[in-house]
């Protein structure tokens, strides 16, 4: 049977010693002097080591774009795919070997336009895969054209009296897909940044992580509104589990929810922090509200908005696996490729379909000793359905003997049996014209055929083997056998066919 | 169960035939397709070779009893090794007048017409174009017609089993089928348990069916239909297991021999299309055989998720056909570049565009071959029959294991669709799979090359000291980091392409049907094997110098096909496409190569290529 490729966690538990110097590829770093993804790049180093798992068993993927370089700078796994299909191949992967960490950064171009359907059933697939999303709001690496998150009516390259499109909000997509972790974070927070990738880890099912992120040379300052020093405490909530939506220099402002509608309000005035939303990472009704703040009627949050508990992708289809295993077995291929309508050719002619001739040996004690030559060995393999039986004359209970005699002699057969509700009631054959008509004086238009009939004959399944059938016929001292299906009538045999066969071999 | 007597009956005689073509056909919802597959099951039952050809509309149900609504399943069964599902029409079971009106150009004269006789009213003339009825026209006088009025006898035979009038109508393909298998002197058995165990759980319809069944066969049997019974012979098949094998399944169970013969899991990842899908159904079911499939949400993510798994270590293999291969392109250029194994299936179907999506069509041979962006260079193979399907898909992985290439397999919807006998293989002699992985980082880099295969090392993430990355980018020759220098482009262009060349090596050399020099050499390649050696045959056996070749290799070619070539005066290349293996042929060889081409949705008939081959001798 099949190997399962390596388990690489099932190995020893022993020290990892890993530091962040571990995780430096040989590769120079490319980015432009004073780019946000540096702040990335090193703070996803820093946490390495600190997630506990071996570097061989880390892997990170990319599409195209500035940060899609990431993989490169990681002396990890990885593999710089093309544009906006690296969900698909890590999906692949992923699949393919779900003890590995697989970590995903894409830019807001890579991840929302060109891969925008991969991103979205990634999400809603739920596999266990990290996702950074480096928005900074343009299109760095193509030199400076609008990008899905660009605000409307900005000047770029492309849209040079202003782009007419509305951006896109990449949380509320990811909410939208069903997407087990939300999260976001600045590119200028350190502590913020290591706490939430040791989260997205620490995440069974799909992290989605958006990182605003600067871009110094063809967007700088798309996210001074939230950054810049004097603001950010005015223009940030920062998230945590448990606590009070609460912001603002001196903690002085909150979010409390009338009639449903979040509400920026101020502490005091007979309003306090019991008033306000309390902020529950499960809870997905205030994580949509949470996605629906912005600036700037809202402070903007950061860290992590949503986390709920779902099965993964890869767990569900290795299960599936491991049930069908459990249920039919390890795979066998000479089983497989003899599945279905099989036949054989050669001496004897075999429907494997029809089967039961082991059990019938097995009945008879027969075993596999005294040397047989082929006519015998088809006798014992080869079941009576295989001698194509005519398909018999059939008559009802109430049919007079004439009809029955006129239908034997017109279809030149032996024997009419009588059946009804598909029950055979018995059998009228030559043998019975022989001793019961002949010589009698019957009008036998009138005689019912039960009247004549042999009730309840010896019959045969259409699986049992043809000796079986000589067997029944030696023991029933009859000329004919019917033969049955799941007790219905199918078919009939005689000494005369079984002759033909012997004699045909 | 109907019995009808008749007094007397006239003495029938018993006909020998070599070979039969029968074409059942009616709407889409007739369930022509059963029927064809039922009578195809009992002729292999009786030993009868077997050839056939389902050709179904691409709307599923089209206005029932029009033109485009028509449904067909065409088989010959023989005594003798068959390859084709014949060119003329035997038989023709026409369930209404639109079936009758599409498929009688194809019945030969004197051939046996069974017609529904109660679907010939007014109405059913009119959505088969027909002004008036054919059936007294007289336009039919040189077939034997035989009506039926199926429907009405069908009700009747069924009445018992208290089904809905609805229900038993639908009856009526069992009835057909019944008179079909008496005229052929088949055995209903096998059918008969077929019915029982598909309709298990509603024991009255397989009643139903099966008085159905039963009273066509009586009803051919005792009423004066036909004056002659047909026998075909068993077939001289080499002795062996054999089974009934259509091209897509015969790549299904040649993934799951690949896993098996890799010691090695395996990822399907595919987006439905016609005609590959069934493909993606049927390896679904083998799970347990530690296969996984993944219905990938387009056909990009398919073939992406495709390289992510190969990176993973596992056996890779996408499914598709002619539009999907296109947006593809990009992935498959990744993994050409990246140099993982995988193999990319093209059922290939009629385009352009969306083209004629249910039939067959060889026309994705140059963008197979070329249609990459970039210097892209990969292996591509063609079964040649449905059976051959099986063992192509284990070449391809063969292939794209051992040099570390992506490899296209070209089937098309006649393989995939058409089924025959095929002499199960004996697992003991299908070769072994099993990938060198890399495991030792002493001196690893990712781009070292096999000197004799130039393949790369296939290494896993998760072996310790092989960390590393790939990409889409240009490679340095050696590290595997990306590098832009002009030099290690083109050795890194030409390393890929001899890789590639390189194969030829590798694989058998082509053998010459007939004598390996003369007159004529026709080429063929794909599906149309059985035509074309059909027809080559037959005209050597008038003595005609006429040899062909077969080709399962399109690039690399094998080593010996250009010294074939040239021991010949002639060479013609019959494909169902304008021309595009003459084309590759006549600039990799500067051979004179003549195109016969044929692009009608349709297979080549052995007549047709028979006429055109003399005419060039």
């Amino acid at each position: 049977m099949l190997e399962t490729v390596q388990k690489v966690d099932d190995q020893p538990e022993k020290e990892l010693k890993l530091t962040k110097a571990d995780f430096v590829s040989d590769v120079n770093v490319r980015w432009c002097p004073g780019c946000g993804d540096y702040s990335v790049l090193a703070n996803v180093q820093k946490v390495m080591p600190e997630l506990g798992v071996p570097k061989e068993n880390i892997v990170f993927f990319s599409g195209i774009g500035c940060s899609s370089r990431f993989p490169y700078y990681m002396d990890t796994y990885g593999f710089h795919t093309i544009h906006g299909r690296a969900p698909a191949a890590a999906t692949g992967l992923k699949i393919s070997r779900p003890e590995l960490s697989v970590w995903l950064v894409t830019g807001d171009g890579d991840g929302l336009s060109i891969g925008g359907n991969h991103l979205i059933h990634i999400l809603r697939r739920n596999l266990d895969i990290n996702i950074l999303l480096l928005n900074n709001r343009i299109y760095g690496l193509t030199k400076g054209q609008y990008s899905p998150t660009s605000e409307q009516g900005k000047i770029t390259k492309t849209t040079p009296y202003g782009t007419v499109e509305p951006p896109m909000h990449p949380l509320r997509l990811a909410f939208g897909t069903g997407c087990t972790f939300l999260g976001r974070m600045l590119d200028g927070d350190p502590k913020g940044l290591q706490s939430i990738f040791k989260e997205a880890h620490a995440h069974r099912g799909t992290s989605f992580v958006e990182i605003y992120q600067n871009c110094l040379i063809f967007n700088d300052g798309a996210f001074n509104h939230v950054s810049e020093r004097t603001v950010r405490d005015e223009r940030i909530l920062l998230l945590e589990h448990g606590q009070p939506l609460i912001f603002g220099k001196d903690k002085d402002k909150g979010i409390l929810l009338n009639q449903f509608m979040p509400e920026v309000v101020t502490l005091g005035n007979g309003i306090t922090e019991s008033d306000l939303v309390v902020h529950d990472v499960t809870n997905p009704v205030i994580a949509h509200i949470l996605c629906q703040l912005d600036y700037p009627d809202f402070p903007v949050p950061m860290g992590v908005i949503y986390k709920a508990e779902r099965d993964t992708y890869e767990d569900l289809l290795t299960a599936k696996v491991e049930e069908q295993i459990q249920l039919k077995g390890p795979g066998d291929l000479k089983k497989l490729l003899h599945s279905g309508h099989v036949w054989e050719i050669g001496a004897t002619q075999i429907d494997k379909d029809l089967g039961g001739i082991d059990d019938f040996r097995q009945d008879l004690g027969v075993e596999e000793k005294a040397p047989q030559g082929i006519w015998q060995t088809g006798l014992m393999e080869n079941a009576v359905s295989s001698l194509r039986p005519p398909v018999p004359i059939i008559v009802a209970p109430s049919d007079s003997v004439a009809h029955a005699i006129r239908l034997m002699h017109e279809r030149n057969q032996g024997a009419a049996y009588v059946v009804e509700d598909e029950k055979l009631l018995g059998m009228f054959t030559d043998e019975d014209i022989a001793k019961k008509i002949i010589g009698h004086d019957l009008d036998l238009e009138k005689v019912s055929i039960t009247e004549v009939m042999l009730a309840n004959p010896m019959t045969i399944d259409m699986n049992d083997s043809i000796a079986f059938a000589f067997h029944q016929m030696e023991i029933a001292n009859r000329q004919h056998l019917p033969i049955l299906k799941k007790g219905k009538l199918v078919g009939a045999t005689s000494t005369q066919r079984l002759l033909s066969y012997v004699v045909g071999r | 169960m109907e019995q009808v007597a008749t007094a007397k009956r006239p003495s029938v005689s018993r006909k020998e035939l070599e070979t039969v073509t029968i074409l059942f056909a009616g709407d889409s919802g007739d369930g022509m397709q059963i029927t064809g597959d039922q009578f195809t099951s009992t002729s292999t039952l009786v030993g009868n070779d077997v050839n056939t050809f389902p050709d179904y509309p691409s709307e599923i149900r089209a206005p029932a009893g029009t033109l485009p609504g028509v449904s067909g399943f065409q088989l010959s069964f023989s005594s003798y090794d068959i390859r084709t599902p014949g060119d003329v029409i035997h038989v023709l079971v026409a369930m209404n007048p639109a079936a009758l009106k599409v498929n009688l150009p194809s019945v030969e004269e004197g051939g046996i017409l069974i017609i529904n006789s109660d679907a010939f009213s007014k109405n059913d003339l009119k959505k088969a174009t027909y002004t008036e009825n054919p059936l007294e026209t007289g336009e039919l006088d040189k077939y034997r017609v035989v009506k039926i009025p199926l429907s009405s006898l069908t009700l009747k035979a069924v009445e018992k089993s208290g089904i809905s009038k609805k229900l038993a109508e639908k009856c009526k393909n069992m009835y057909a089928l019944g008179v079909v298998f008496w005229l052929f002197d088949r055995p209903l058995n096998h059918t008969l348990s077929w019915l029982e165990s598909k309709f298990n759980k509603r024991p009255e319809v397989a009643e139903a069916n099966k008085s159905a069944l039963q009273s066509g066969y009586n009803y051919a049997d005792t009423v004066e239909l036909f004056t002659d019974h047909y026998k075909v012979r068993p077939a001289t098949l080499a002795p062996g297991v054999y089974r009934q094998i259509t091209g897509n399944q015969a790549i299904s169970l040649g993934c799951v021999a690949a896993a098996v013969q890799a010691k090695t899991p395996l990822l399907l990842s595919s987006y439905p299309i016609t005609p590959a899908t069934d493909i993606l159904h049927e390896v679904a079911k083998h799970q347990n055989f530690g296969i996984k499939t993944f219905q990938a949400e387009d056909e990009i993510a398919a073939i992406c998720s495709t390289v992510g798994a190969s990176f993973a270590g596992v056996l890779a293999i996408t499914t598709t056909s002619g539009p999907g291969l296109l947006l593809k392109g990009e992935g498959i250029s990744l993994g050409v570049m990246a140099e993982l194994p995988m193999v990319i299936v093209d059922v290939q179907r009629a385009g352009p565009s969306t083209g004629l999506p249910t039939k067959t069509e060889q026309a994705d041979l140059l963008v197979s071959i070329y249609g990459r962006h970039g210097e892209c260079p990969l292996p591509v193979v063609a079964p040649q029959t449905p059976g051959d399907c099986f063992h192509m898909t284990i070449e391809a992985f063969r292939i794209a294991i051992k040099y570390m290439t992506p490899v296209i397999l070209l089937s098309d919807g006649y393989l995939a669709n058409g089924a025959e006998p095929w002499l199960v293989p004996d697992v003991n002699e299908l070769p072994d799979l099993q990938p060198n992985f890399e495991e030792n980082p002493e001196g690893f880099t990712p781009y070292t090359r096999d000197p004799e295969t130039l393949g790369r090392k296939w290494a896993r993430p998760g072996t310790p000291g092989l960390e590393h990355r790939l990409g889409g980018l240009e490679k340095d020759s050696i590290t595997g980091n990306v590098s832009y220098e002009a030099m290690n482009h083109q050795q890194m262009v030409d390393t890929r392409a001899a890789k590639v060349r390189g194969i030829a090596k590798d694989i058998p050399l082509l053998e010459v049907n007939g004598e390996d020099k003369g007159e004529l050499l026709v080429i063929s390649w794909g599906g149309t094997h059985g035509a074309v050696t059909s027809a080559v045959d037959s005209l050597r056996a008038e003595g005609k110098s006429v040899s062909s070749v077969h080709l399962r290799y399109l690039y690399p070619f094998q080593k010996n096909l250009g010294d074939i070539l040239k021991r010949f005066s002639k060479v013609m290349v019959a494909e169902l496409n304008g021309g595009q293996l003459c084309q590759v042929l006549r600039s990799e060889y500067l051979v004179g190569a003549i195109s016969f081409s044929k692009v009608q949705g349709k297979p080549f008939l052995i007549t047709e290529l028979r006429d055109r081959m003399l005419e060039l001798l």
